[in-house]
């Protein structure tokens, strides 16, 4: 099983890389870490000819931390995002996904964009990012725009990237005081595996006992992360008890469009999102109180 | 287009011409052939081909080699610096850290890349950073030893012991437990009597497989190789009616290609009476990925092109996948021989089944089903053929039995078998997926000839799927009646065995499912009534436990249930019905040595069984059905009699344990094939006898002029299980020199004689013998030259660690006769009467019977014989070793010995089919298996094993705990998530590493493995097997551990999480689901 004949384009610029995608059109694929990419030309699941590659484009890669909020580069890899120093201190709920995601060797070559521009449906990052308010940045040769990441995803290895249209950045927000955010997965082993269904959480408190905002997002169960605004809207002004996360839950398990394989049948795993969404939500809140 | 870029690989800057589509393995493997770094699955699965980019662990089959310009590159041939291994290879070495060899270039790459950054790693830390490395037969267990251990190999390279000197023998035989792993004994003291039986030394291939120098079939490129691939069916069942291969043949860089028109007629397979397949298929395809046609080009890559290329026309017929449905009436046909599509139907029945069951106080009935488990060794199949100009075809395999290929190769070619050479590489483990000939080994060769070039050809993970020979998924129905103090009356089982599309092993697999049962325990009314069904899937073949673990696993289950039953512990119900040494079985089947009970006392003992299960059961009330009892008991959850409501801050979690026990054979009474070894394909068949018609196992001793090198060559098949450094140890015991004076030769057929190979679980006792016998015949021939030396009788000389001394009066076995076991066939056996051999393996008990000392976790110490002692008292006459050998040389020439062997004729009963499950010596075992179970998410964690086995004297202890770590950690996988799963058209759902799950070292328990004393008198050294015996218990103490925990039994393999949920609801609901649940469906 070998690479199908490809060329290679090392991009030495944005632009450069926008202006080469732009060209190919549907037979040109930006190449990252590869560790999906390679994996698709390999198997055949994907059939293209022309790779473009981000990874001489330095100033992609990277995090860092200012009054905003966090940025981070796209070619920045899970491991490298993992141990950033910024992460640790004030966005410590992104190490939920970037330690558990796949195997360590993955986790060094895989890129933050990569992750997110994939845009398959079990992929681990997506779903905190959303559930912490990320937006990712679009660059293309026509300028540059800024969208949240719950409006990114259109479908399974779709979004709303236009063709030249590059994920130049990822921005997540300061949390505001009484935030807490948390991710729960499932699968069915506990080293290198893919989640079977996982679920981000997050909650803003307004003093111990209320809650003034919560986001809850499904991974793996549906074609896109899917933000479940009944779930988050279901907790809005009740106290963060067992109870309210139960009925969220119960929302979340009801919001879920997940498909049978051979990890797991789609009963099966609306029950985890049920379970993962009430581990969530009280791993989030216990956060939250934390920051209080 | 391929463009000269310079990497920096260890150091070394290699300008080399790279294509865009190369990936870093690719270049490192085919174009500077740096081959220890291992292609295990191409698509970031398994970590075998992990390298260090920067310093940082990384996939190289998932990097373009383009993009590697300006990064600093370290593989595994740079982790050992001037010819010393680094510490943590050393560590690998010495802490039992390798068996087959494959996975270990890429875990040692990537435990340097952690002990870089981290020097002390935790426990978790380690298991964090190996989860990507992907291991198959050590349990991950002697890994984790190592990382833990690897300080002890640093700094002061004395303190380190070196890879060919004894070492003390394992302290530990417990892993993953820092605090219950026992001090390192320290250095032996190189003047102290040294036995080598006995003594936990590391492989004698260890260096070469942490070091990337191990060559397996794949790493070996002959001049002007070319490269070929096969093409298999895209359909489950049909009628091949056109193949066109023009367009294949016309693409630039193909040399030949072929279909069912190019190859023989006649037909292969494993089973004489059931030979069922063509190299290609000649007029049918019966299951998704038969063989149809193959390619050879100038290199992979275009061969994969042309096998794209080819358009094959199929008529599809109706196809049928499981074996209840293929036995009806009107069910789509696979082959016109196998009315119903039966291929084997077997029908035992002893003593009066019926009338004991009505004579029984407790019935217990129940259905259980298998899984489809795949043997998935690191190492995908691998075949160079090539013909030599006289008419030899020389052929690399990557096999567990080079002589059955050999033979199926000279079958299936029309040609002698004296002129097939196979040569037998290293082996990244079998388990029983390459103990066949497969279509690699004779398409290789059909395209070598016709091309007049070597071929290799190399399966993919995807292909491997393809050609199965896994694990037969049995539907079983079984019946147990017992007394009311658990005395078993009867039993009876129907099995129905998923088959596949050919008989492979089949015939066997179908009988092993019903012979094995009655060695374990005492079953005075036997019936088993097995089918094997054709289905179109992948052939089914033999799989660690051949045939048995299943049934095994299903007889467990009911035996624990029936214990319930009758108010009984587990294991003593066990005890009242365990089978005793010296016993002719129901089925006719004699076990000799046997200590299960004292394995049954070593498990109960050693897990604190009597304290946990009385304890956990009444908390989980196993009983009464489900109740709330959660870690803290004080929590009850009122929840659970509703929908399920989690509380995820204190996860639902329960423990449980639970025991199962289980043996096996030390190698099949019986060859596979019938008549004489030079049977050819002309010759009419003979009939089967019952007696071995030729020796089993065959070895040569050579010793080297000067008398300083032992040469061991014997056929037996290293595979990553440890044969060649047991073998070694054997063989060096009876010469009565040092093993690191012994080198052995086992990969050529043109070099060692014939051995069966690597199956049944055979070597360490069959191969034992001839090896031990060799070496004797080569001490019998100095003798008389030591006793001119020494001035004293023949009779009186000894040799040992590296001496002729001469031995006291005492210490000589007045009975020879009695303690050997010569086979007077064997013309090198002849006339050894009269010798008094010191180191014979068939002489051992009498030493042994002195010096015995209980063989647990505390005494893994040299066992120090008689001769040891005597011989350090009585040194003042001593020769040395090389001495005489040498004046043996001047006098005569070569010093060889050869010795055989061949099983005790007349095993077995004399009804059809007695022969399968015969054996010189069985095994027993019996494991405790503690988990817990998240009742929110049905997750299992299997926390801790405690398994004592009982293996006759183990030859090498580190080599024994590396068997039964590994057999627990793919046994507890086999049981909780492996399953090959089919769509309703016969293809593989998850024919990868990420869809098919293997344990992960994060996934393995910690294990406590002991050896129990025993002796088997048939048995070299008083040996026997392990291999394959050990994962017997592992799938009973694992379902028995889980219903401990939750309550419910779950009666079908793999016990995934969603099987205990709805196990669980069902159960809340009085039996009736609140929803169906519905087994996983697949899209």
């Amino acid at each position: 099983m070998y690479l199908p004949d490809v060329q290679l384009h090392q991009a030495a610029s944005l632009q450069d890389a926008s202006t080469l995608l732009d060209d190919r059109g549907p037979d040109a694929r930006l190449l990252a870490g590869g560790t999906d990419l390679l994996v698709d030309l390999k198997t055949g699941r994907l059939r293209v000819t022309h790779l473009v590659s981000l990874n001489r484009i330095d100033t992609l890669r990277g995090v860092t931390a200012n009054d905003g909020g966090l940025h981070i580069g796209p070619l920045t890899t899970i491991t490298d995002l993992g141990r950033a120093t910024a992460v640790a201190e004030r966005f410590a709920p992104i190490h939920d996904a970037t330690s558990r995601m796949a195997a360590p060797q993955i986790r060094n070559r895989a890129t933050v964009g990569g992750n997110i521009a994939s845009a398959v449906p079990c992929a681990d990052l997506p779903p905190i990012l959303t559930a912490m308010n990320a937006s990712v940045v679009l660059w293309s040769t026509r300028g540059q725009r800024e969208v949240p990441l719950d409006s990114f995803f259109v479908g399974a290895r779709q979004t709303v990237l236009a063709g030249g249209e590059i994920l130049s950045g990822v921005r997540v927000p300061d949390p505001p005081p009484g935030f807490g955010a948390a991710y729960a997965r499932f699968a069915l082993r506990n080293g290198n595996a893919i989640a079977v269904a996982a679920v981000a959480a997050s909650v803003t408190l307004s003093g111990k006992d209320t809650v003034r905002d919560a986001r809850v997002v499904l991974g793996a169960v549906a074609p896109v992360p899917k933000l479940v605004e009944s779930a988050g809207s279901a907790l809005l002004g009740q106290s963060p008890d067992d109870d309210a996360f139960h009925r969220a839950a119960v929302a979340a398990r009801d919001a879920a469009e997940p498909i049978s394989d051979i990890r797991g049948s789609a009963d099966f795993r609306r029950h985890l999102v049920q379970v993962l969404t009430h581990q969530a939500l009280a791993t989030a809140c216990a956060r939250a109180r934390e920051t209080l | 287009m391929a463009v000269s870029r310079d990497l920096l690989v260890n150091g070394n800057t290699y300008s080399v011409a790279i294509d865009p589509a190369d990936t870093l393995l690719d270049v490192l493997r085919d174009k500077l052939r740096l081959t220890g770094t291992k292609k295990g699955c191409n698509v970031g699965d398994c970590g075998a081909c992990t390298v260090l980019i920067d310093g940082q662990p990384s996939n190289s089959c998932l990097l373009l080699a383009a993009e590697m310009e300006g990064k600093s590159i370290t593989t595994v041939e740079g982790l050992a610096k001037s010819g010393e291994l680094s510490p943590i290879q050393k560590a690998f070495v010495h802490e039992g850290g390798i068996q087959c060899g494959f996975c270990t270039p890429g875990m040692v790459v990537t435990a340097t890349a952690l002990l870089e950054h981290n020097p002390r790693p935790t426990t978790d830390e380690i298991k964090d950073a190996l989860a990507g490395n992907l291991c198959r037969c050590t349990g991950y267990a002697g890994i984790l030893r190592a990382v833990q251990r690897c300080d002890k190999y640093s700094g002061d390279t004395t303190t380190a012991p070196d890879q060919n000197t004894a070492q003390p023998p394992d302290a530990s035989a417990c892993s993953q437990s820092d605090e219950r792993a026992p001090a390192q004994s320290p250095i032996p003291n190189p003047q102290s009597p040294m036995s080598t039986v006995g003594v936990s030394i590391p492989r004698v291939d260890a260096a070469d497989k942490v070091t990337g120098r191990a060559q397996y079939t794949a790493d070996i490129n002959l001049p002007n190789m070319i490269h070929g691939k096969i093409l298999g069916s895209s359909i489950a069942h049909g009628r091949v009616k056109r193949v066109d291969v023009s367009k294949a043949r016309a693409l630039d860089g193909v040399l030949a290609v072929i279909t069912g028109d190019d190859v023989p007629d006649t037909l292969y397979g494993v089973s004489p009476a059931r030979y069922d397949e063509h190299v290609l298929a000649k007029d049918k395809v019966r299951h998704v990925g038969d063989p149809v046609a193959a390619v050879a080009a100038i290199d992979e890559r275009t061969a994969e092109r042309a096998i794209a290329l080819i358009e094959v026309e199929y008529e599809e017929l109706p196809a049928v996948f499981d074996p209840v449905t293929a036995v009806a009436d009107g069910a789509p046909q696979l082959h016109d021989r196998y009315k119903r599509n039966i291929n084997t139907h077997v029908e035992q029945n002893f003593g009066d089944v019926e009338k004991a069951f009505a004579e029984s106080h407790c019935i217990r009935e129940e259905t259980f089903t298998g899984n489809h488990v795949y043997q998935s060794p690191l190492e995908p199949h691998a075949a160079i053929a090539t013909w030599e100009h006289d008419g030899t075809l020389v052929l690399y395999s990557s096999t567990q039995v080079p002589h059955y290929v050999q033979y199926m190769m000279a079958h299936v070619l029309h040609i002698p078998l004296g002129k097939v050479r196979v040569i037998r590489p290293a082996v990244g483990g079998g388990f029983g997926g390459k103990a066949a000939t497969n279509p690699l080994d004779l398409c290789a060769a059909i395209l070598s000839r016709k091309t007049g070039r070597p071929v290799k050809m190399v399966y993919s993970r995807e292909e491997m799927f393809h050609y199965g020979r896994g694990r037969h998924k049995q539907h079983m129905k079984m019946k147990l009646g017992l007394d009311r103090d658990g005395t078993i009356k009867a039993f009876k089982s129907e099995i129905y065995l998923d088959g596949g599309a050919y008989s492979s092993f089949g015939v066997a697999t179908a009988y092993y499912a019903g012979s094995m049962m009655p060695t374990l325990y005492h079953i005075p009314n036997y019936r088993y009534d097995g089918y094997r069904v054709m289905t179109n899937k992948p052939a089914c073949g033999a799989m660690r436990g051949h045939g048995v673990p299943q049934p095994r696993f299903a007889f467990e289950c009911l035996l624990n249930m029936a214990a319930d039953d009758l108010g009984i512990d587990p294991i003593e119900i066990r005890r009242r019905n365990a089978m005793t040494p010296k016993t002719r079985t129901v089925n006719d089947l004699d076990i000799d040595s046997c200590e299960f009970l004292a394995t049954l006392d070593g498990v109960e003992q050693k897990s604190g069984w009597k304290q946990k299960y009385g304890k956990l059961r009444n908390q989980n009330d196993l009983s009464r059905g489900l109740q709330p009892a959660r870690t803290q008991p004080a929590q009850t959850q009122p929840a659970q009699t509703q929908p399920a409501r989690p509380q995820p801050a204190q996860p639902n979690i329960r423990k449980g344990i639970g025991i199962g026990s289980g043996g096996f054979v030390s190698g099949a009474g019986y060859c596979i094939y019938r008549g004489q070894v030079q049977l050819s394909h002309e010759k009419p068949p003979e009939h089967f006898q019952k007696k071995s018609i030729f020796p089993h196992a065959n070895a040569i001793v050579k010793i080297s002029e000067d008398g300083m090198a032992a040469i061991l060559l014997i056929g037996a098949a290293e595979i990553g299980q440890g044969s060649d450094t047991v073998l070694s140890q054997m063989c060096a015991e009876s010469l009565g020199i040092p093993v690191s004076r012994l080198r052995i030769r086992s990969e050529d057929s043109d070099i060692s004689p014939l051995d069966l190979g690597a199956y049944s679980s055979r070597v360490t006792l069959m191969a034992g013998h001839a090896v031990s016998r060799a070496a004797t015949a080569v001490v019998d021939k100095m003798r008389p030259y030591a006793a001119k030396l020494l001035n004293c009788d023949p009779a009186e000389v000894i040799a040992h660690n590296g001496k002729f001394s001469v031995a006291p009066v005492s210490n000589r076995c007045d009975n020879v006769d009695q303690c050997r076991n010569v086979d007077p066939s064997c013309p090198d056996s002849r006339d050894k009467g009269a010798a008094n051999v010191a180191h014979d393996a068939d002489q051992y008990r009498d030493r042994k019977g002195a010096a015995s000392v209980p063989r647990d976790e505390g005494a893994r110490e040299p066992q120090p014989s008689i001769v040891n002692r005597q011989s350090s008292m009585s040194a003042t006459r001593s020769v040395a070793w090389e001495e005489v050998a040498r004046k043996y040389f001047n006098d005569n020439g070569p010093l060889v010995g050869t010795g055989c062997y061949k099983p005790r004729e007349g095993l077995g009963g004399d009804y059809k089919g007695a022969t399968v499950g015969t054996s010189p010596a069985y095994s027993f075992g019996s494991s405790v298996c503690e988990l817990s179970v998240d009742l929110d998410t049905g997750k299992v964690s299997i926390e801790r094993f405690t398994d004592y086995h009982d293996c006759g004297t183990p030859i090498n202890p580190m080599a024994v705990h590396g068997q039964v770590e590994g057999a627990i950690v793919m046994g507890a996988g086999e049981t909780i998530m492996e399953d090959v799963q089919f769509d309703d058209r016969g293809q593989i759902l998850n024919p990868n590493l990420h869809g098919y799950l293997t344990m992960t070292i994060k996934d393995a328990p910690e294990i406590f493995s002991g050896i129990v004393d025993s002796y088997e008198p048939s048995g070299p050294f008083g040996a026997k097997e392990i291999g394959e015996g050990s994962t017997l218990p592992v799938l009973g103490a694992v379902a028995h551990a889980i219903a401990n925990a939750t309550g419910v039994w779950i009666r079908d393999l793999p016990i995934t999480p969603e099987k205990i949920l709805r196990a669980l609801r069902e159960k809340r609901t009085d039996g009736k689901p609140i929803q169906a649940a519905g087994s996983p469906s697949h899209d």
